[in-house]
């Protein structure tokens, strides 16, 4: 049925405004609209100097607006800005391919099986998890170039990878575990008794429940490298091979290669479709995080 | 242990001993215990003649296993005259009666001789479980392979034949059907529009009807009689493979039973096998029978003393010398070999020992445990068996054993070479060779001296006042905006909290070092700051204006998650508390104050100590903002910034400055904190306290 207003009727549930009450909404309106031109300016600033055209290393305020596509142009053809959106692309992808694919098979048994040394190995992985990961740095580059020797071929970026997925184990595993738990066994009993192996029951029962929280474990461990510095910085010395993280950073830090209204284009070209994964799926994201709550 | 006169089966039930020989032992030994003296010496020489195997019951089993041996040579004769009355082509088939035959014939060898052994008991009843069984399987499969057949040739001749007739029959039943589904959906439409449903129940409705139309086509159209006779042949298909499948593990979990419940006999009484083959696993498997599984610890073998041992030794390294490395941290090697990698081979010598010995003890483990069960009288898995419970009680640790690996070299190992770089003096004079010092980076640190350890105590201040304040202001400002934004008179949620989102959703490095230009001298903001104030102010020079703004932006930065998590938990209140509350005479505020603000802090509290650690750890911040500057030589000395965390400041030890033992030493302090405070916020959380393991 239509809604229909009636004018003259107060229909609300809520008691009328009082004027003490006016003032505090209005100083909360003030408040609010405030904040969001605190959140809003920098990100504007952001958007303008990149379509800028008459500024060329240096981002200034009040100056001339001239519209341009300079800097992109510049970002596209003088820079390796598009190895560097390839390079965190797949190094993204295989991250989180690869933690699904640890993390499926750890999460289950350890949620589904009784086994010897279970409760154990359930207290290292707690411990584990809290071990910052940052404590290998001084290990990571010598270690490349140990295993490069044995498996030729092994590149930077492989290894990367392995960093990012072997880190995310121990906090993934218990995650997914406790989701798993969650779901009755009775449903694995009853594939069992129909005669379904143990990967079976996996892939026909157990994984369609958790998908919604699969997606999650993978969506984070995507955006991993995305929004990580230090690691391709230790280990990645090839601008080529650089990810976005250290690839921008090249372009505001480096006096000969100093391009701030470039950084502001490329910045503003790998936040987009971030902003837009974030936003359409902001409950799942916080409720994910709200999950991992332990990872320090 | 004793030989007894009873043995054991797997279930508990307990047997006589047939061998006659064992079971007067038994008596014998008992005696021994309850006779008087004089008679034991005798006894005694009674025992060793037995142990020799001095008695009648040895003479007639080896005349049984000479007539074995015979009857067993003739059975290619028996197989040659059983396939002459086969008659049927299919090569399953025949092999099933072929066995089924043999299996006959040796029931009636074997069931004159049970009296003799367990073992020939079991063979018989073994052979007559085959005997019945294998028939049966093979019957079932001569009945759908005749079907199969049939359903074949008719769907032949069906494909052969005219279909046009079915075909247009269906094809207006299509038709007719679809016309239908259309009529209803013009029906629903009509029914939105006069505004009697709504657009949602409308939009599912359409799909309803949609559904049903398909499902309707689907099942008239498995009428037809090509579709119907196909489906009919791959249904066959399948269940000639599963029931034979299935029929053969019934089979073979029929005599798992049989064997579980017969006995075995032997004349060991010291586990001795399991002894004598710890070094080469796979080996006592072997000897006890399990050929199968010995396969899989021989790999292990192989890996032991191909790859473990050898690595260790020195040999197949990189450049190290395995273990050895250790100790003399390439102090004699050449003058390009460098101390880290010796110590990395080192600590994966390590790795690897510890792995290969882990087998060691496993199949010991194993054979001990089975040889013991045989001694008892009971028999140990066939590979059937084996195979079953491994694929049950063995899954997890295969599931696991990739991402255990993984975190093995890739985690642990990295975490072990640090604790062990922390007692070196790994820095810039010692870049290819270093070596053990003991406590010394400790010690330099604790007490502040020296080039790398001097600011450390600085840097823990402002670390510390950096965590507290930024995080509790980035946890203020997301509070109150979640509390201003959830008024229920405010209009416009959305849009505030897609607002909101923004500094998280954007990739923090990105604003970090957008700010950072914006500070720059002649930076925007810092422009700005300079009309405001009339002075210029330039923030990145000045030690405590970096610091406030890195403290202010991390607020900007961090506020948004707070936001997020707190908006999540005050849509779930229950909206029953405040209407209680209300009824007693609560004003708003009072509400805030005593069930909102409560219901938040209690609920976000573990996550809040998250962002705590975070930000202890936040390095991209720092560094990315200013470099961890500005530089204070006065203070700090060289190698640190006067906005330095202790995270920054490790990464530039380790990474730009080359000071990687101390480094390396301060990364252990701090991860031992920060390991007990998540501990702690950990044992406090929900699922660890409900021990919900």
């Amino acid at each position: 049925m239509r809604k229909k207003k009636e004018k003259g009727l107060y229909l609300s549930d809520r008691p009328p405004l009082t004027p003490l009450k006016a003032v505090l909404l209005t100083i909360s309106y003030i408040l609010l609209f405030i904040y969001v031109f605190v959140i809003l300016w920098p990100l504007a600033q952001i958007v303008f100097s990149s379509f800028n055209g008459s500024q060329d290393q240096y981002i200034r305020i009040g100056g001339t607006y001239e519209f341009s596509l300079k800097h992109f142009k510049y970002l596209f053809e003088e820079t390796y800005f598009l190895n560097w959106v390839v390079n965190t692309i797949v190094i993204a992808v295989a991250t989180a391919l690869l933690t699904l694919l640890f993390v499926s098979f750890t999460g289950y048994a350890y949620s589904r099986y009784r086994f010897k040394g279970r409760k154990a190995s359930l207290m290292a992985i707690m411990l584990i998890q809290t071990i910052p990961s940052f404590v290998g740095i001084v290990a990571y580059y010598t270690m490349h170039s140990i295993i490069a020797a044995v498996i030729p071929g092994f590149s930077r970026q492989m290894f990367l990878v392995l960093i990012y997925a072997g880190g995310g184990i121990a906090s993934n595993t218990f995650i997914l575990k406790g989701y798993i738990d969650s779901i009755s066994t009775e449903l694995d009993d009853a594939a069992r008794i129909d005669g379904c192996g143990n990967l079976q029951v996996y892939r026909l029962i157990i994984m369609p429940i958790v998908r919604p929280m699969l997606a999650i474990i993978a969506l984070w461990s995507f955006i991993g490298p995305f929004l990580d510095y230090m690691l391709p910085s230790i280990l990645l010395s090839d601008p080529k091979q650089y990810t976005l993280a250290t690839g921008l950073y090249t372009l505001i830090t480096d006096v000969r290669n100093m391009h701030q209204p470039v950084f502001a284009a490329g910045g503003l070209l790998t936040a987009l479709p971030i902003i837009i994964l974030f936003i359409a799926l902001q409950n799942q994201l916080v409720s994910g995080l709200a999950s991992g709550a332990v990872k320090g | 242990m004793r030989y007894g006169t009873t043995i054991i089966d797997d279930i508990g039930n307990e047997h006589p001993r047939r061998n006659l020989r064992l079971a007067e032992m038994g008596v014998l030994e008992e005696r021994l215990e309850s006779e008087p003296k004089e008679k034991v010496a005798q006894i005694k020489s009674e025992l060793k003649s037995l142990a020799r195997g001095e008695h009648e019951y040895e003479k007639s089993l080896a005349d049984m296993r000479a007539e074995e041996k015979a009857f067993l040579a003739k059975a290619p004769e028996r197989k040659t005259a059983f396939e002459k009355t086969l008659t049927d082509s299919d090569a399953k088939i025949r092999k099933w009666s072929l066995e089924a035959m043999e299996s006959a014939a040796r029931v009636e060898f074997y069931e004159q001789h049970v009296e003799l052994s367990y073992d020939y008991e079991l063979l018989a009843r073994t052979h007559r479980m085959m005997a019945e069984q294998l028939p049966e399987i093979a019957s079932k499969r001569r009945q759908i392979l005749d079907e199969l057949n049939e359903v074949t040739d008719e769907l032949e001749r069906a494909k052969k034949e005219d279909q046009s007739q079915v075909m247009a029959d269906f094809r207006q039943y299509r038709e007719e059907r679809l016309k239908k589904r259309n009529d209803e959906k013009a029906y629903l439409k009509k029914l939105y529009k006069e505004g009697q449903i709504s657009s949602k129940a409308f939009a599912n409705e359409k799909r309803e009807k949609d559904l049903a139309a398909s499902e309707d086509i689907r099942s008239r159209k498995q009428l037809l009689p090509i579709e119907m006779l196909t489906d009919r042949v791959r249904y066959l298909k399948h269940r000639l493979r599963q029931d034979e499948k299935q029929a053969l593990t019934v089979l073979h979990s029929d005599i798992a039973d049989l064997r579980r419940k017969t006995p075995i006999e032997i004349s060991k009484r010291f586990p001795w096998v399991s002894y004598l083959t710890i070094p080469i696993p796979g080996l006592g498997q072997l000897i006890l029978g399990q050929s199968v599984k010995s396969i899989f610890f021989f790999i292990g073998t192989l890996y032991a003393y191909l790859i473990a041992i050898p690595y260790a030794l020195g040999r197949g390294n990189y450049r190290g010398q395995g273990l050895f490395g250790l100790i003399s941290l390439a102090k004699d090697a050449s003058r390009l070999d460098r101390s880290v990698i010796f110590m990395i081979e080192g600590v994966i010598a390590i790795i690897l020992l510890m792995i290969a010995f882990l087998i060691f003890y496993q199949s010991y483990r194993d054979v001990h445990k089975n040889e013991q069960r045989m001694i008892k009288g009971i028999r140990i898995n066939n590979w059937f068996e084996t195979r079953t419970t491994a694929s049950r009680s063995g899954f997890p640790y295969f599931a696991s054993a990739p991402a255990a690996l993984v975190t093995l070299f890739i985690v642990l190992l990295p975490i072990a070479v640090t604790v062990l770089i922390s007692f070196t003096n790994y820095d810039p004079s010692h870049q290819s060779k270093f070596s053990w010092i003991g406590l010394a980076n400790y010690k330099q640190i604790f007490l502040g001296q020296g080039i790398a350890g001097g600011p450390f105590w600085l840097i823990t201040g402002w670390t510390v006042i950096w965590t507290l304040l930024a995080t509790s202001l980035a946890i203020f400002i997301g509070f109150v905006l979640a509390l201003l934004v959830n008024q229920d008179r405010i209009y416009g949620k959305r849009f505030f909290r897609t607002i909101y989102l923004l500094p998280w959703a954007v990739p923090a490095f990105i604003t970090i070092m957008f700010f950072s230009i914006m500070f720059s001298p002649d930076g925007p903001l810092t422009n700005l700051l300079h009309q405001l104030t009339g002075q210029i102010i330039n923030i990145k020079d000045s030690p405590w204006g970096t610091r406030i703004v890195l403290i202010l932006l991390q607020g900007w930065l961090g506020s948004s998650y707070v936001f997020l998590l707190c908006t999540g938990i005050l849509q779930s209140i229950p909206g029953d508390l405040y209407e209680a509350a209300k009824i007693d005479g609560a004003t708003g505020f009072q509400q805030t104050r005593h069930i909102t603000i409560p219901i938040l802090l209690f609920q976000t509290a573990p996550l809040m100590i998250g962002q705590y650690t975070f930000n202890f750890n936040n390095f991209s911040i720092i560094y990315l903002f200013n470099g961890g500057g500005p530089f204070e030589p006065s203070k700090y000395g060289n190698l640190a910034g006067s906005s330095d965390l202790l995270i920054s400041y490790i990464y530039k030890l380790t990474i730009e400055k080359q000071f990687q033992g101390i480094g390396a030493a301060i990364t252990m302090i701090v991860s031992l904190v920060l390991i007990f405070f998540t501990w702690i916020g950990f044992s406090r959380s929900k699922s660890f306290r409900e021990e919900k393991l």
